[in-house]
């Protein structure tokens, strides 16, 4: 049974491109377009793991990370110290920190890794 | 124009608003090269995609100095929530509370700071339309020509925010193109 992955990011462009690559390797993907999208996605789907950009339109991510149970990995484009990743990788459900431009064969090692 | 031929100094005492146009490959060598030129003065660096200690430490790294430079971080609230409290740093609640950050810039103006470098512009648009972003714009800059404060306004080139960055074009002095 493959993985299934959540992908929640306001830009198509990055949805589109992540959904292909992890399913060429082998994972289904679910995606969804911001925070708002993601919870109500959630109420009928069970991601192994959630990537969720931080920088996105509508419910700031702080508010919608306490509101969700599974294993998140953060997708961002804004720039963080290592203590503040740290810090933010404290919270029991995010389970990673990716920085955007990422690689994408860095992406599938990682989301492998995590739903392994 | 270059990066490594762009000088911010001179474009600013020959244009009080620019508009600096770069390609994402390029932003952190921009970010650095326009401090390493402007810090010294007083300086309010507005951010909407870097933490403010993060900021810090990027400088820090390159050797630039950032005293006499008054941060304001509209990130860090949206991911952390609480911040930690870091000396001139002015923590807004979101990159979208556009009033927020006109009050809290206004006020930079009024203590007659040298500089406003504001970090992106492109960045607004993750979380306002293009009407309200250029609108805020445009309220920003007619401020800042009535007072000696100079600016420096960072757009990513890309296609999808070409609308934005040619309605900001009518209301700055010039619109330096570091990608070419």
């Amino acid at each position: 049974m493959p993985k299934t992955i959540m992908v929640v990011d306001d830009e198509p462009d990055i949805r589109a491109t992540v959904k292909t690559v992890l399913e060429k390797n082998g994972f289904k993907v679910i995606t969804a377009v911001n925070g708002d999208d993601c919870l109500d996605k959630l109420k009928k789907e069970k991601p192994d793991l959630i990537l969720l950009d931080i920088m996105m339109p509508g419910t700031p991510v702080k508010e919608i990370v306490p509101k969700i149970k599974g294993k998140i990995a953060y997708l961002t484009v804004v720039r963080v110290t290592e203590a503040e990743k740290e810090q933010l990788l404290k919270n029991k459900n995010i389970v990673d920190f990716i920085q955007k431009p990422f690689d994408i064969k860095d992406l599938v090692k990682r989301v492998t890794k995590l739903t392994s | 124009m270059r990066l490594v031929e762009m000088d911010i100094t001179k474009e600013l005492k020959d244009n009080q608003v620019v508009l600096l146009l770069v390609e994402g490959l390029e932003y952190n060598d921009l970010s650095l090269k326009v401090a390493k030129e402007l810090f010294g003065k007083k300086v309010c660096y507005v951010t909407l995609n870097k933490t403010c200690p993060s900021i810090i430490e990027n400088f820090s790294k390159a050797n630039i100095k950032t005293k006499g430079v008054t941060f304001v971080d509209a990130i860090s609230k949206t991911i952390t929530g609480r911040p930690k409290a870091v000396d001139s740093c002015m923590y807004l609640s979101s990159p979208g509370a556009l009033t927020e950050l006109s009050i809290a810039i206004t006020e930079f103006i009024r203590e007659g700071y040298d500089y406003i470098i504001f970090d992106s512009l492109t960045n607004l648009l993750i979380y306002q339309g293009k009407g309200p972003v250029a609108k805020f714009v445009a309220n920003l800059i007619t401020k800042i020509k009535a007072s000696k404060t100079r600016a420096v306004f960072y757009a990513l080139k890309v296609d999808q925010h070409q609308e934005l960055i040619q309605e900001a074009s009518m209301f700055v002095d010039k619109v330096v193109d570091a990608s070419k």
